[in-house]
Parts: structure tokens; sequence; C-alpha cells
């Protein structure tokens, strides 16, 4: 990571957490603590989809093992909230392997489908499921998470745990991508053959980077759980993975920055759109397409090499 | 002996690109394989370095069966390689590239570099060390920056040599490295092959160009429907008349 990345990481970090101190509370914070747990699923899955190129739509699967682990574990187990978040992260890196053990020997479209097949069995398994799940009821009264005595129920509270969580999984995902682990997973992205010529064990990084971003994703899960106090299946749902690939698209595939800025503005824009209701689907569904076409590279990147190109374009403009 | 092909065959759904093919290659030598297209010489490449395993016969590096090892396996075991159209990674720099192929001669797994460990730190530190030495023994330094589309071909095949360098390896195949330089680029690239065998390092070449086969090779190869039907010293394959009839009425241009 270079020293400009270094500093605005931490110029983040400390105005996000200075904010609600001087800014006081209000529904912004609501807003803000969306834009942490989007953030978090997005970062995960961009060190998978845009930095080792293995496109998957699990995410929302994760994020649902995440919260429902942390819901049951809490209101039926009897665990303490934060020990539930603990533990539901020890049992999704198991899940994630067993799943990307066989599904990351598929690659490209193959591997798409597999991952979205999974998800698709997540949520119906919730669904079924009753007895441990709630079905489609779902799960109510899931305590917050208490740290020190406090327990952590209100937007104000809450933001002085997922924004430090999302700027410390973000700074690890910043130093990972790199390292020489990061320089194997764009290598693997550009060709799989040739990483392996150089002395990268393609399959084992595959495996492992689906774990890590299958964590990310969980943990905003577990923590979205006990900050809302109840879970459905909404969050297993399909539309919550494609979700997490706009906010990619808007921000860029391989741009961690991008991660973080693409979840703002979809959680904004969920917030604005929420009158149009079910027309917010086709909304972003027509919006992925017009990028995708236009800037496979994600939006934010798109228009930055846009604005570049019409820079130079224009006379006088170029040293 | 430091490689040694004991009756290699390769065969893809019923075409016979290898068959029986056997040779030897003692330590700092410069061995070319040479043949008309299609004789099966990327494929012997190939077999080698682990992208696909041989349908039969043993490869033999310093004296271990190779055959059928996936690549990660064979390139730690001290065997790179460049490619015919180059294959550098167009999204890294030209010394990340090169740091890439230090990856087995590093140990920091996903904590430790996500967490900037101490050790990791370190670690990369040496990588980038390594890396820079292996730039700068081919003059690439100023362009460690630049990634690498942007450099003119002849540049980038020696990026290409720099990151096989880079993986220490005591065996390096180049696949046409002369393909699209001009003469006196040529010539450059064969002194710097020289000074690569002075450090101990055996090159085995793919190579179209004639006269830099005859000037550099130490021993030549001749292929020909996936057959050997030559190897000599090169004043030897020179006057063969079967290689000779290999290479007449057929166009050896790619």
């Amino acid at each position: 990571m270079n020293h400009a990345s270094r500093v605005a990481w931490a110029g983040v970090t400390v105005g996000v957490l200075v904010l609600p101190l001087a800014a006081g509370s209000g529904f912004y914070l609501n807003v803000l603590n969306f834009i942490a747990l989007y953030s978090m699923v997005a970062i995960g899955l961009s060190l998978l989809v845009g930095y080792c190129g293995q496109l998957s739509i699990s995410h929302s699967a994760f994020f649902a093992i995440g919260a429902y682990a942390s819901a049951i574990l809490s209101t039926r187990a009897g665990l303490p909230a934060a020990a539930a978040v603990i533990v539901s992260q020890c049992i999704t890196p198991v899940l994630a392997w067993g799943i990307g053990v066989v599904v990351l020997r598929l690659g490209g479209h193959y591997l798409a489908i597999a991952t979205l097949s999974f998800t698709i069995i997540v949520e119906i398994l919730i669904k079924e499921m009753t007895p441990l799940t709630g079905g489609l009821q779902g799960l109510s009264s899931i305590p917050p998470i208490t740290l020190g005595g406090v327990a952590l129920d209100s937007d104000f509270r809450f933001h002085f745990l997922v924004w430090p969580v999302t700027m410390l999984l973000f700074l690890f995902a910043l130093n990972l991508v790199d390292s020489r682990l990061g320089r194997a997973l764009r290598a693997i992205r550009e060709g799989e053959v040739v990483a392996r010529l150089f002395g990268v064990d393609a399959r084992r990084y595959k495996v492992k980077v689906f774990v890590l971003s299958s964590v990310f994703a969980s943990i905003a899960g577990s923590l979205y759980a006990h900050f809302v106090s109840f879970v459905s299946p909404a969050v297993a749902s399909l539309m919550f993975a494609i979700d997490i690939i706009m906010v990619l698209a808007l921000g860029g595939f391989t741009l961690l920055w991008g991660a973080l800025l693409g979840a703002a503005a979809l959680t904004v824009l969920n917030e604005y759109l929420t009158p149009f209701a079910d027309y917010k689907r086709a909304i972003y569904g027509l919006a992925l397409i017009v990028i995708m076409l236009f800037f496979p590279n994600g939006l934010l990147p798109g228009l930055r090499g846009a604005v570049g190109a019409i820079l130079r374009a224009v006379p006088g403009t170029r040293r | 002996m430091i490689l040694a092909l004991e009756a290699v065959s390769k065969s893809f759904a019923g075409l016979q690109a290898l068959a029986g093919v056997s040779f030897e290659m003692g330590p700092s030598e410069i061995t070319a394989v040479i043949g008309p297209n299609g004789a099966g010489k990327t494929t012997l490449f190939n077999v080698v370095t682990g992208v696909f395993p041989p349908t039969g016969g043993a490869i033999r590096f310093l004296g271990k069966d190779i055959a059928g090892l996936p690549p990660e396996r064979i390139v730690g075991l001290g065997v790179s390689r460049t490619f015919q159209h180059v294959r550098l990674f167009r999204t890294l720099t030209v010394l990340e590239n090169v740091m890439l192929a230090r990856h087995q001669h590093s140990r920091s797994e996903t904590v430790a570099c996500g967490l900037r460990l101490p050790r990791a730190r370190r670690e990369e530190a040496d990588i980038r060390a390594a890396a820079l030495e292996h730039l700068d023994l081919l003059g690439l330094s100023d362009q460690r920056d630049r990634i690498a589309p942007e450099l003119p071909l002849g540049q980038q095949r020696y990026v290409e040599l720099a990151r096989a360098l880079a993986t220490e390896p005591r065996l390096i195949l180049l696949d046409e490295p002369t393909a699209g330089l001009n003469e006196r680029e040529a010539d450059e690239f064969g002194e710097v092959l020289f000074r690569i065998r002075e450090r101990g390092i055996a090159l085995l070449l793919i190579e179209h160009h004639m006269r830099f086969v005859m000037k550099v090779s130490d021993r030549i190869v001749v292929l020909n429907f996936g057959r050997k039907i030559a190897e000599g010293i090169p004043a030897e394959i020179q006057t063969s008349p079967q290689v000779i009839e290999a290479y007449l009425g057929t166009d050896e241009r790619d």
C-alpha cells in the first residue's frame, strides 16, 4: 500500500469516528451504519472477484450464514451476543472451505452458476428449516452486542463498533493486495497457468481468498443481526447478492476504495429510491446492464478513464 | 545430466504431438530445439514445465522424474521458462512481475500479509531487493514502475528473462527468444544468454533464427512431426541430409 493510500485510510477512519461526536445523533448515522455493513461485504467480494477474477454470487449466502448463526446462537443457545459473533466466524470458514474446494474447480460462467445455486440452496434451507431458523417468520428479539456493559442498541453506539471493524477489515485488505498474496491473486486473474508456472498454487489461493471473502460477508451478517435485532430470509435473497455486485459495478471491481464508495452510493440510492418500491430493482438491473456495457471495470474507474480521455482530447490541456 | 528426456510422448485426441523423444542436457549447456512448425517444440516445453502431463516417458531433472508434476512444483525444483508470445502479467508493473516470481522463495501467509507483521514486511523488502537485483542485471531498473505492455518487445523479452531468473532456476526454457528482434538485438540477447550460462544455468531454447542458433548453441536437437530426427553439435546439424530434407518445401516462417 502506498503512502497516499495509508494517509487516506487514516483520514477516513478519524473522520468517520469523529463525525457523530461533532454532528450528534440523527438518521444519517443509520445510513452510515448500513454503508459500513455493505462495505465489508463489498471489500471481501472485491478481493475474490476483482483481484482474483473469480466471479462468485454467493456473498448474500455467507452474509445470511453469519446473520443466522449469530441469531441462533444468541437466541436459542443463550450465548452472549459478542460470543455469538465470534463463534459464527468459526463456522463460516469451515462451510466456505467445503464449498470453495468443490466449486472453485470451475471457472468463469460455471463458477458463477455454481455459486448462484449455492445461494439459492441456502435461501431455501433458511425458509424451510423452521425449527432452527424460524422459517419465513425469521428470528426476532436478537440481543444487541454488549461491550464493557454498554449495549450497542442505538445507531450512535453501534457506529463505534461497526466502523472500526470495517476500517480494520479494509486496512487488512489494502495490506493484502499489496503483498506477495495480492500479486499472486492478480496473477491468477490474468492467467492461472502462467501464475502456476511462477510458483503460485492457484487452486489453494482461490480457495483461501474465497474463505476470506466469505468471512468478511459473514462478519457483516453477524453484526447486522445484532444491530437490527431481527433476521428474515430476505438477507439470503439473490437480490442482495446482486446488490453487492452492483456496489462493485459502481465503485470498480479492482479498487478497494471503490468498494467503499460504491457501498455508500448504493446505500444512499436505496434510501432515495424507496418510493419506487419494487421498481427500484428494475432500475438497478438496467443500471447494471448499462454500466457493464460501457464500463466493464466499473462505473468509477470508467468515468475516471473517460474524463482523462476527454481532457487529453481537448487541445492545450496537455503539457 | 541436468535434464534427461526418455521416450517422452504426448498425444492430443489422436494427434501425436510428441512420439518417443529422448535427449540429454549437461549443466551449463545451451541446447536448441529446432524443427518446422508443428514439430512439437512448444508441446515439449509444456510437458517439461508441467503445463500438461506427457502421455508416456520419463523426464528427469537433476535425476528426479518430474513428468506429470504440477507446474508450481516443477518451478520450485528449478525449471523456469519464457514464452513465444510474451506472457507478462499486464496489470502488474515490471518490478511486480519479477517480484511475483519470488513467490516460492517467500512464505508469509494471509494473516501475516494482511496485518503487515514485521516478518512479512522484512520478507517483502527481501523480495523487492532480489527482484531489483535481477532487473539490474538485465539493465531494466529504470523501467521498474512501468507496466509490461508499455515496453518495446525487445525489453519485454528481457523482463520475461528477469522473471525466469528470479525463480532461481537451474534450467531456463526459452521459447523463440529472438522472435521480433532485429539482428543487432538478437546478437545482444545471445551475449546475455552466455552471461546466464556462466552462472551455472542451463538453457534450452526453441528458435527459428538459424544464424542465432548456430552461434549460441552447444548442441541442437531437431524435431519433425513429433520425432527427433537428428541431434548434434551445430556443424553436424548444418550438414545433416535429414535436417535439410525436413526443412525443404516446408514453410519455416512463423
